[in-house]
């Protein structure tokens, strides 16, 4: 038995030394949740700051909105008829009587075109999202997708 | 000596699992009380909030672009409460700037803040030049009061500005009986406006915006309502509207209209009528259309007529084959149809007449004798065929269907046959007559009247296509028909003849119905007229509404028709008949 005893004792761990384990053990996980959480931290407070961005850029999108409908008002307004009619006055320019117009033939003339603002009807294309996924997933979303489907980023580079 | 201590640890760690546990059962309690779903409420008030988005309301061009109607940007000017420091000053900037009801302003800026109450609104619709002006009083007031601690010193603070947009006419009154206009909340009223409210305004969004930017979700994009683009060509209708403003004013007309049509697509390159309105003005509507006045004449007016119905009288006869342009009738100046007698417009007899003489003489009782010898029955299939009683279907609101008594009506009478056939008893709109009168200048193909050319939704633009309203007659008797009309108006040198162009046409001087009969002195004056005779590539329809000078369409209206052709040939490059003919016939 005391034989026993002895070498147990002999291939035992010294106390400091458990202890230094378990301190050391604590301390990693210590160190991976601070990890974690620094992590999620920094991802939250980016997502925070791209979401105010998005924010700002909508407002701003709203702004040019009401810029354009201003300018493409503005510009109707100085090329409408009466402005037109005004101008041509001013420059000297008088309404033409039939009987002084010339007409000449000029081959491969044509005629002007009624206004084509779009493109003509075709297949319609369904609408994505234009927002990317890096910014609405969260970090857990990110580490289950890594988790579930580890393929998928190989697969987005692929499309 | 560890043992001793021991217990100091034990006690310290109870203690710690006790306080954890308490937080903990705390915070379970706190989660699934009554009043937990109070304080999820009061979160969710400032988490974020529903927001719709109203489209852009979508834009009207004419055929080649020009903007007819577009968007402007307004403000709505408002105080957050908490802010104002007085509300005397705010009511009096507003009273001089705007305009608004000082009382009104001064008793909405006094509010008192509250939970449910921080904002109130003062004014709106208010111009990039008045918001200016505002911003300018207030910069100046904090510049010239600063540092001052008065309490009641004058101040602007607490404004608020929020841009959105209005509906805005650059054209002014510009084709503004076609386009209608849109009311401050949002709605169109006539014309293509009204017509196409639903497609100009496209689809409201309503979403859940989150104040959290943490949470931030792509706000889906509300598309711009479907743009239109109109068959209108704005220099014809600029053209036009000059004229017609000119002949009323000659002819003491006390209203009128004029429509120009492409006889071969059924496109309106323009359409005006009296009185006009400056759409950006559009609540002076009672003032300028007081009573039952119609927003426009040509599409929601009928009335009889005349002499230009004849055209359709005689078209129907050829047609069937009843008369030829040869056939002879003897007018001995009156004919008697169900009991009336039908007399000429200058109550004299003409002698033996053939069809193209009672169609240059425009004579009554020639074209009631004819429309006997047609029948009855024939002769209203034709003006159903022709489209008369039944409106066109142009994309316009409040088309009118006019009147069409038919054999079997209560108030159909035989009386009703002869007076029809010269366009009295019977009632049309300036569109109906051109429709019915475009399968003459067409070939015997009828067109509808479309003032539509394309949609542009959701970056693609849709065509619309010309409809053939019917065949009412074959294309034989419409060539002879347009034929008659052109060898009648050079026969009468009529004021109606352009130099370089042959034209085809008829003038209407039309008595007007009142309670106690026909009146002898105010008459309706209409021409409608086309060409060029071989190629006829514009039909066009002058109606002026008592006129003074002269109660005649052969006086009044046919000039008009000449004005128009001569603008009209410049604005669609259609060369004179002989130099047309000549690059034909290379």
């Amino acid at each position: 038995m005391e034989r026993v005893n002895r070498f147990t004792q002999a291939y035992s761990q010294a106390p400091w030394r458990k202890q230094l384990q378990v301190i050391g053990l604590f301390s990693l996980g210590l160190i991976m949740v601070a990890l974690v959480a620094g992590i999620y931290l920094s991802v939250t407070a980016r997502a925070a700051t791209t979401g105010r961005s998005i924010q700002e850029m909508r407002r701003n999108i709203e702004s040019l909105k009401l810029s354009n409908a201003d300018l493409e008002m503005l510009l109707a307004s100085i090329t409408s008829s009466a402005e037109m009619e005004k101008r041509a006055i001013e420059l000297g320019f008088k309404r033409i009587a039939p009987g002084s117009i010339l007409y000449l033939e000029v081959p491969g003339y044509i005629h002007r075109q009624p206004t084509v603002s779009a493109k003509p009807p075709g297949p319609t294309v369904s609408a994505s999202s234009g927002l990317s996924m890096d910014y609405t997933q969260s970090l857990f979303d990110w580490l289950r997708e890594r988790v579930l489907d580890p393929a998928a980023p190989l697969l987005e580079k692929g499309k | 000596m560890i043992a001793d201590y021991s217990w100091r640890y034990t006690t310290l760690g109870l203690l710690m699992t006790t306080v954890a546990s308490f937080i903990i059962v705390q915070m379970v309690r706190i989660q699934t009380s009554p009043q937990a779903e109070v304080f999820r409420n009061q979160g969710a008030v400032y988490a974020g909030s529903w927001k719709t988005i109203q489209p852009t309301r979508g834009l009207i061009y004419d055929r080649w672009g020009n903007l007819l109607a577009g968007n402007t940007t307004v403000y709505e000017v408002g105080v957050e409460l908490t802010h104002v420091r007085n509300p005397s000053t705010i009511a009096l900037a507003l009273n001089a700037v705007v305009g608004s009801d000082y009382n009104q302003v001064f008793a909405a800026a006094s509010q008192q803040p509250s939970k449910t109450s921080v904002y109130a609104v003062l004014a709106n619709f208010i111009t990039e030049e008045q918001k200016v002006r505002l911003e300018r009083f207030a910069e100046e007031m904090e510049a010239a009061y600063f540092g001052t601690n008065d309490e009641n010193r004058p101040s602007l603070a607490g404004l608020r500005f929020f841009p959105h947009l209005q509906r805005s006419y650059p054209e002014k009154d510009l084709a503004s009986n076609v386009l209608g206009f849109v009311s401050r909340e949002g709605k169109g009223y006539f014309g293509i406006e009204e017509k196409f409210n639903d497609l100009l305004i496209g689809a409201p969004q309503v979403i859940w915006v989150s104040n959290d930017p943490s949470q931030v979700e792509e706000i889906p994009e509300a598309p711009i309502g479907a743009s239109l683009v109109l068959t209108i060509d704005r220099e014809i209708q600029t053209e036009i509207e000059s004229i017609l403003d000119a002949a009323l004013l000659r002819t003491g007309s006390e209203a009128g209209t004029i429509v120009v049509m492409d006889p071969r697509n059924g496109e309106i390159l323009a359409m005006s009528t009296t009185p006009r309105l400056d759409l950006n003005e559009y609540w002076r509507y009672g003032d300028i259309f007081p009573g039952e006045t119609p927003f426009n004449r040509a599409v929601s007016k009928a009335y009889e007529p005349g002499s230009v119905f004849k055209v359709i009288t005689m078209a129907a006869a050829l047609d069937n084959g009843v008369v030829t342009p040869n056939t002879t009738y003897v007018d001995t100046g009156t004919i008697e149809i169900g009991g009336i007698y039908i007399r000429n417009w200058n109550w004299g007899a003409w002698g033996t007449q053939d069809m193209l003489g009672c169609m240059q003489h425009s004579l009554n009782v020639c074209l009631a004798w004819v429309a006997k010898e047609l029948g009855t029955n024939s002769f209203y299939r034709y003006l159903q065929d022709f489209g008369f009683g039944r409106v066109t279907g142009v994309e316009l609101a409040g088309e009118a269907a006019g009147r069409l008594k038919r054999p079997g009506d209560s108030d159909w009478y035989e009386a009703d046959l002869a007076t029809n056939s010269f366009g009295q008893g019977l009632s049309a709109t300036t569109v109906q007559m051109l429709m019915a009168t475009s399968a003459i200048a067409n070939d015997g193909k009828m067109v509808t009247p479309r003032i539509l050319k394309s949609v542009i939704d959701k970056g693609r633009q849709y065509n619309t296509s010309p409809q053939i309203a019917g065949y009412p007659i074959s294309a034989e008797p419409a060539h002879t028909l347009t034929e008659m009309l052109a060898i009648s108006l050079e026969t009468e040198s009529s004021e109606a003849l352009v130099e370089g162009y042959r034209v085809a046409g008829k003038t209407g001087t039309a008595e007007i119905p009142t309670p106690s009969g026909y009146s002898s002195t105010l008459t309706h004056a209409s021409f409608v007229g086309w060409g060029p005779v071989d190629d006829p590539q514009f039909i066009i329809y002058v109606w002026l509404e008592k006129p003074e000078i002269s109660p005649w369409g052969s006086v009044v209206a046919a000039p008009v028709f000449r004005e128009v052709v001569e603008r009209l040939v410049v604005q669609i490059d259609l060369p004179p008949d002989h130099v047309r003919m000549d690059m034909q016939n290379r």
